[in-house]
């Protein structure tokens, strides 16, 4: 199951870059290599046959380019529209990981994004992470859940 | 420019509506990220909302007559999509309008609406011109 998430998350990450931003090159790396001071984190709750969240860590410079490339303007810093930009594609990214795995009937359904900060503490029955590296910057994702 | 060629789906009627509310949604966002005061701002903004509403229903009905048409069977998903957004520009609207024109309801509503229509125009539409490629 670990295997099957890690894979449509990054799968799932891959097309909406493509298809959104037309990045295409983008590689994985170990998450433990992911460092950022600066970012913007968007929590994608999980509820139906497993409960719990996929969690993306944007750094700035990422969030902005993105931004950037979608409206074709110039966007300096972080603000309201940046975030709710950014929250929509992990709301896309989060919906295509679920078909993805509806599947293999798992059956499961998202929540509005919210904003939040990793939180390492909490325990998960299935927890995975990747490190993406791409032409606009590096995106870090974790999918964490437990079997409800 | 917002739109982008690799958008096309093949269907003049359906294209040319798609690059229309791409032009309306850039007349938006330049409005909303404009320089000046939100109250200088917010004519021209409750302008191009109260056409959206009008328009993006319009177009949705049309796409969605012509889904049907081709018996595309992926039908009832897509019109899911389009209420779910539909039923998003209502509620933003009357609760802009209640809060007295706030300006972060609306800088949140432009974030959201930009990253939705690239997605569904590039993603999900494109999945009804390759059905219909392949149906021929």
């Amino acid at each position: 199951m670990k295997d099957k998430l890690y894979k449509a998350l990054v799968d799932a990450t891959h097309n909406v870059l493509k298809l959104m931003l037309n990045v295409t090159e983008i590689s994985d790396r170990p998450a433990v290599d992911f460092s950022c001071d600066d970012e913007v984190d968007i929590a994608i709750g999980i509820v139906g046959d497993f409960q719990g969240e996929v969690i993306y860590r944007f750094p700035v410079a990422t969030s902005l380019n993105m931004v950037n490339i979608m409206s074709g303007m110039q966007f300096e810093e972080v603000d309201v529209f940046v975030t709710s930009a950014v929250s929509e594609i992990a709301n896309i990214i989060s919906g295509n990981v679920l078909t993805a795995l509806s599947v293999d009937d798992v059956k499961c359904d998202i929540l509005p994004p919210v904003q939040c900060k990793p939180d390492e503490d909490k325990e998960y029955d299935i927890k995975t992470s990747c490190y993406l590296n791409t032409a606009i910057g590096d995106i870090c994702l974790t999918i964490r859940l437990n079997r409800a | 420019m917002l739109w982008k060629d690799q958008y096309e789906l093949g269907v003049p009627s359906i294209d040319e509506q798609h690059k229309e509310l791409f032009r309306r949604v850039e007349s938006f966002l330049q409005a909303l990220r404009s320089a000046g005061s939100w109250e200088e701002k917010a004519p021209r903004l409750n302008e191009t909302l109260e056409f959206m509403k009008g328009y993006v229903v319009e177009h949705f009905r049309d796409e969605e007559e012509y889904q049907l048409s081709i018996n595309y069977p992926g039908y009832e998903h897509h019109k899911q999509l389009h209420n779910g957004m539909v039923d998003y520009v209502l509620e933003v609207s009357e609760q802009y309008e209640r809060s007295g024109n706030n300006e972060d309801l609306m800088q949140q509503f432009g974030g959201r609406l930009l990253a939705w229509l690239i997605n569904h125009v590039a993603a999900e539409d494109q999945r009804i011109a390759d059905y219909a490629r392949k149906k021929g």
